[in-house]
């Protein structure tokens, strides 16, 4: 049963094209380094590239996005054309559905952009694979509470991917770099003081602490989760005639 | 053998009743839901198979509430009106994660059963997304039917399928029915629930207009006035041949229409030829004014 489970919310992520052009756009950080390296920098100017790299456009760029497409797409995509039915007909535990379709939606996003990062990593400062673990355990973190918040978006609304990439864009992008305590709400800025308690050298640096962010991300993944358990029992199928 | 017991049920959207105070019982045997578009079948059956909440009222299969208790889907099989399915499964991937997804030991073999019984074997390894709508259908009756559930609730089984699959599909049903199976499907063609059920319900407008054994139905269909529009050559002369012929009820001429109701079907349609022959005139047209099914259900309801 969950082996199916996720074996269908698998291959629906991996069908769609979007979720193949995130692989690109995961490679494109891993071409941004190689180039970088081909220059020829100092060492130390390196390792604070790369954790920019990683930080700007890995934790802060490619890990929403991936996460905002793969997080609302996971049960989204199937609320969206009624192929959810096949779910809901089944004598499947609701909370089942919602967990292995988090734990999918989390692992690929996770894959989609951990393994990049540590690949730029690596490359970026000059075969020391540290800095690149570092972020990509970060990215992890993020991926786990970046989809969870997704996924329960979407059963929250049908507009759940434009309201995502505004919470990425507008919160995270824009509010959180002007009022300091709205960070304390940013994904992305928990998933940065993972980052920085992980990685000692290179410039990450996180607004927040690693005892704040830790306690918080996981509370609102499990939140977010239990959310989107309670959303998924309580859907309704409506006809299209009546 | 199970039975689905609405009782009371009533489903409002804001301001909007879609389905009104509707009590009724579904056993073994084959039952039709008839209704025009939009009279609220698949909300209906929707709340009977447990997707949506009743407003008021409950549906259980025997003792079960539909509503949020998943497990009675050991018990039923649903195959949806939309035509969406997992485009990027082929049909057995389908129907075998559809066993799977049931808790059932041995799916494959299941699922070979499935696909034979929807005769679909020739396709059962190409991707869904190709399928013709008939195909798709048989697929998703397939995926309903492989664990061999007691009820199964089909939400216009018969769209889309042409003629043989239509009455290959019928025959399947009614197999399943003579194991002694709880079938209901809806449908807004008369012929369809005819020649498959045993009972029928009809909803209009939300409300069951009628219920019972199919033949009364029928009888209370047929048995009300019929009317029929003429166009002749000189409708004025035409009409009053025609209203010496005793099985005409009543004769109307009015904006240049020529309207003419009987409660003898056959009788009009024999006494109409002759009529026109006596008085010399030429016959351009006749048709039944009122044989839509929203008629035929706008009668029954005022009944």
């Amino acid at each position: 049963m969950i082996a199916t489970l996720a074996c269908l919310t698998l291959r629906a992520l991996l069908n769609r094209r979007r979720t193949l052009l995130l692989g690109l756009l995961g490679a494109l950080i891993v071409v941004v380094a190689m180039v970088y390296r081909l220059g020829g920098p100092a060492e130390a100017e390196a390792l604070d590239f790369t954790a920019d790299l990683l930080g700007n456009f890995g934790l802060a760029a490619l890990l929403p996005l991936v996460a905002v497409i793969v997080g609302t797409s996971a049960l989204g995509s199937e609320l969206d054309d009624g192929t959810i039915v096949y779910l809901l007909a089944k004598p499947v535990p609701r909370p089942l559905i919602v967990i292995v379709k988090f734990m999918v939606a989390s692992g690929v996003t996770g894959l989609l952009v951990a393994l990049p990062i540590i690949v730029a990593g690596v490359i970026g400062a000059g075969g020391d694979p540290s800095l690149g673990i570092g972020y990509a355990v970060a990215a992890l973190f993020g991926a786990l509470e970046y989809t969870a918040v997704f996924l329960a978006l979407s059963l929250v609304t049908s507009r759940a991917l434009v309201i995502g990439l505004a919470y990425v864009v507008v919160w995270e992008g824009v509010v959180a770099g002007l009022f300091a305590g709205t960070r304390i709400l940013s994904v992305q800025q928990h998933a940065l003081a993972v980052a920085d308690a992980l990685v000692d050298e290179g410039g990450v640096t996180a607004e927040l602490a690693f005892a704040t962010a830790l306690p918080i991300g996981v509370a609102v993944t499990i939140g977010a989760v239990v959310l989107a358990v309670r959303r998924l029992s309580l859907v309704e199928l409506r006809g299209e005639t009546g | 053998m199970s039975v689905l017991a609405l009782a009371g049920v009533s489903r409002w959207y804001g301001n909007v009743v879609a389905v009104n105070d509707v009590t009724f019982e579904v056993g073994p045997g084959i039952t039709g839901l008839l209704g025009p578009n939009g009279a609220g079948k698949t909300t209906l059956l929707h709340m009977m198979a447990g997707f949506l909440a009743p407003s008021a009222g409950e549906v259980r299969l025997d003792a079960t509430p539909t509503w949020r208790h998943p497990q009675v889907y050991r018990q039923i099989g649903f195959v949806p009106e939309r035509e969406a399915v997992y485009s990027f499964l082929t049909g057995r991937q389908f129907v075998v994660a559809s066993a799977r997804l049931s808790g059932m030991a041995g799916a494959v073999a299941a699922a070979d059963r499935a696909i034979d019984m929807v005769e679909l074997r020739d396709a059962a390894d190409r991707a869904i997304g190709g399928y013709s709508k008939g195909m798709k259908q048989r697929a998703k009756v397939a995926a309903a039917l492989v664990h061999d559930p007691p009820t199964l609730i089909l939400d216009e089984p018969f769209n889309g399928m042409d003629p043989r699959q239509r009455l290959s599909m019928m025959d399947l049903l009614r197999a399943m029915a003579a194991d002694g199976r709880t079938i209901l499907f809806s449908s807004h063609i008369l012929e369809e629930v005819e020649r498959l059920s045993d009972q029928v319900l009809v909803v209009v407008a939300g409300r069951l207009a009628a219920s019972g054994d199919f033949r009364r139905i029928r009888r209370l269909m047929t048995d009300r006035p019929h009317s029929f529009t003429l166009r002749s050559s000189d409708d004025r002369r035409l009409a009053r041949e025609l209203l010496a012929a005793p099985e005409i009820e009543s004769v109307e001429l009015r904006d240049g229409v020529l309207t003419l109701r009987t409660g003898d079907y056959g009788a009009l349609t024999r006494a109409v030829a002759p009529a026109a022959q006596r008085a010399g005139v030429s016959l351009l047209e006749l048709r039944p004014a009122d044989e839509s099914l929203e008629s035929v259900f706008s009668y029954l309801v005022r009944r």
